[in-house]
């Protein structure tokens, strides 16, 4: 029973919030292309696509635990993305300290 | 051929079973608005009896636009939009950028709208939410439109719904091709003289089949649409512009170059249109001057994807000289990946890259998903039937949902020819639709049996349809020989495609009732 709701859980919320995460950290990782544009839209037309294939993935394969390690790679990776992004940005206070000296 | 292990397999059936029947009605609902918008322009035309066919943008513009100007505080002429509204007139929005407080970006300003002879019919001010809504000659498409794009629930959660729809769709249409053992014996399978269950099944499965990748297409591209500025824009600019939807805006749909914001006069724009026409043969759908009044200002006008083509035209002009600067995609400066794939998103989803010829085709293709959409949550309600559990309310708003929306689509239709000459459509447009849909939904409580029920709605269907085309020649609508010479040969093909389905629906009726046999509908045949 608990396999199957977790299951459940992967098909369901957790496909929409893991989706939501890498189309967020894709556009850091996703060659800007010709236009410099590719990172900002290809994850955005992509996204119902990743939905897509995590919902499936989670309810065709019967290894829960490949489902389980695929979702929270993807998940992991990218929120560590994220979190390097965002560490890494300066904060409004100290870029305008800098532009000031 | 798909084979997947049994368990697999009954996995899928029921995925695409439950995703049919928790979300069937509303998806249903937002592929007949979507199948009839395709039409939307055409429709909008039909109703309100435009007989007009130069673009405006085949007029002068140039001195009505400096009239503006002139009467438009300094503050709202960061940028202009100009577009067609009504009967090839225009509107146009002079507007300055702002970011609300929940982080959105939203545009501020003047809105007018201007009648034949360039003079200011209407003036709105406040944001573009605020001033784009619908008007008295164009209710009707409005209403067909924001039903499909939001079923009128307020944003951002309307477009979520319609969003989950996509996705919900997209659930089906992959489930439906997973649980197919022999995908290609399917296509071609209509046992007429097998059992009800299995008649109907196959064609619920050749409907089904034949319009899956249509189905893939429109629900893809749905939800990208429904997503985009709700939660993909928001979530991207987080990532890349620490949440700066105007830069990320700038990034995707901006113009780079140096700013210049020295004051400079904008160039002829009857010039300018003159020459994009020229360029690609095609007269703008939407023209944008961004930075109007300075020395940097451009002009952008976007045109409809040449014939043989899905992805539409831009040019760039500058606009302080009124001469060309180039041709660009729709997104980003220069042809990408990313790009192409996001400006074809629109064509694909509206039909419109091939004239009438797509137009029709994504419209019958629309009425085949309505189909399976309802003849799927039958099969589903039979085989349970089959089992002895009764879920006679269910088949009931099946039927009332399936006949009754598009009977409430019709009285608004009504309702609009009639009260667009008193000017109050913008009202009864809406409310005739909530009095048939309750109509409808009272009729389903009261009336005493499922037969009848279906009988009822179809009838007031085919009789709607017959009287519309009356309606709205009496209304003082153009009549066939002046919509022709016009050159509006839609306004006469709608009122024949009306008069042909009303005629069609209540042959079908009545030969129905002559059959022996169970009285229900065989296109939306119970499977029982």
């Amino acid at each position: 029973m608990a396999r199957k709701w977790t299951r459940i859980g992967f098909a369901g919320p957790g496909a929409a919030i893991i989706a939501l995460v890498i189309m967020a950290g894709m556009t850091l990782w996703v060659p800007r292309g010709t236009a410099g544009i590719d990172n900002l839209v290809l994850p955005l037309v992509l996204a119902p696509l990743i939905w897509a294939g995590l919902f499936f993935h989670a309810c065709l394969d019967a290894r829960l635990g490949r489902v389980a390690g695929v979702a929270l790679g993807l998940l992991a990776l990218h929120t560590a993305l994220l979190a390097h992004q965002f560490l890494d940005r300066p904060s409004p206070a100290t870029s305008a300290s800098e532009a000031h000296e | 051929m798909i084979h997947l292990p049994k368990d697999e397999t009954k996995l899928m059936v029921a995925i695409h079973g439950w995703s049919g029947i928790l979300l069937g009605l509303v998806l249903y609902a937002v592929v007949i608005t979507g199948m009839a918008a395709v039409f939307a322009e055409e429709i909008g035309a039909w109703s309100a009896g435009h007989v007009e066919t130069r673009s405006a943008f085949q007029r002068p513009i140039d001195r009505s636009l400096r009239q503006l100007a002139a009467r438009t505080p300094r503050e709202f002429q960061d940028d202009v939009d100009i577009f067609e509204i009504g009967d090839h007139n225009l509107g146009v929005f002079f507007h300055r950028h702002e970011i609300a407080p929940n982080g959105e970006l939203i545009n501020r300003g003047v809105y007018y709208q201007l009648d034949r002879e360039g003079r200011v019919a209407d003036e709105q001010h406040g944001t573009g939410k605020e001033v784009f809504g619908p008007r008295n000659d164009d209710a009707l498409s409005s209403f067909l439109v924001d039903t499909h794009v939001r079923l009128h629930v307020p944003d951002p959660w309307g477009l979520l719904l319609t969003g989950i729809m996509g996705l919900a769709m997209l659930t089906a249409a992959l489930s439906g091709l997973l649980i197919h053992r022999h995908l290609f014996k399917d296509i071609f399978t209509l046992r007429r003289k097998a059992s009800p269950v299995l008649v109907d099944r196959d064609r619920h499965s050749v409907a089904g089949t034949w319009s899956l990748p249509f189905a893939f297409v429109l629900a893809f591209t749905g939800s990208f649409f429904s997503f985009f500025g709700t939660v993909g824009v928001p979530i991207v600019a987080m990532a890349a512009f620490g949440g700066d939807q105007q830069a990320f805006s700038e990034a995707v749909f901006g113009h780079p170059g140096t700013p210049d914001p020295r004051s400079q006069p904008i160039g002829n724009l009857d010039r300018i249109a003159a020459d994009a026409i020229g360029r690609t043969g095609a007269p703008p759908t939407f023209m944008t001057i961004e930075h109007f009044g300075r020395a940097d200002s451009a002009v952008t006008t976007f045109h409809s994807p040449k014939s043989g083509d899905i992805e539409p035209v831009t040019l760039v002009y500058h606009g302080a000289t009124a001469t060309f600067d180039r041709t660009k995609p729709l997104i980003g400066s220069r042809p990408s990946a990313g790009g192409t794939l996001a400006a074809i998103m629109a064509p694909l989803h509206f039909g419109n890259f091939a004239g009438m010829l797509s137009k029709a085709v994504w419209f019958s293709l629309g009425f085949a998903m309505c189909y399976v959409t309802l003849t799927g949550i039958r099969l589903w309600l039979a085989r349970r039937r089959e089992r002895q559990r009764s879920l006679d309310w269910l088949e009931r708003a099946v039927t009332v949902v399936g006949f009754g929306l598009p009977l409430a689509l019709l009285v608004a239709a009504a309702a609009f020819l009639l009260s667009m000459p008193l000017g109050s459509a913008v009202f009864w447009t809406p409310a005739a639709f909530l009095a048939a849909s309750g109509a409808a939904i009272l009729a389903g409580i009261m009336v005493p049996t499922h037969a009848l029920l279906a009988r009822m709605l179809q009838i007031s269907i085919g009789v709607l349809l017959m009287a519309l085309p009356i309606v709205r020649l009496a209304g003082g609508g153009p009549g066939w020989p002046a919509a022709i010479a016009a050159g509006q040969p839609a306004t006469m093909a709608l009122d024949f495609a009306m008069l042909l389905g009303g005629t069609w629906t209540l042959w079908h009726m009545l030969a129905h009732r002559r059959r022996p046999g169970p009285t229900d509908d065989p296109a939306l045949q119970y499977a029982e």
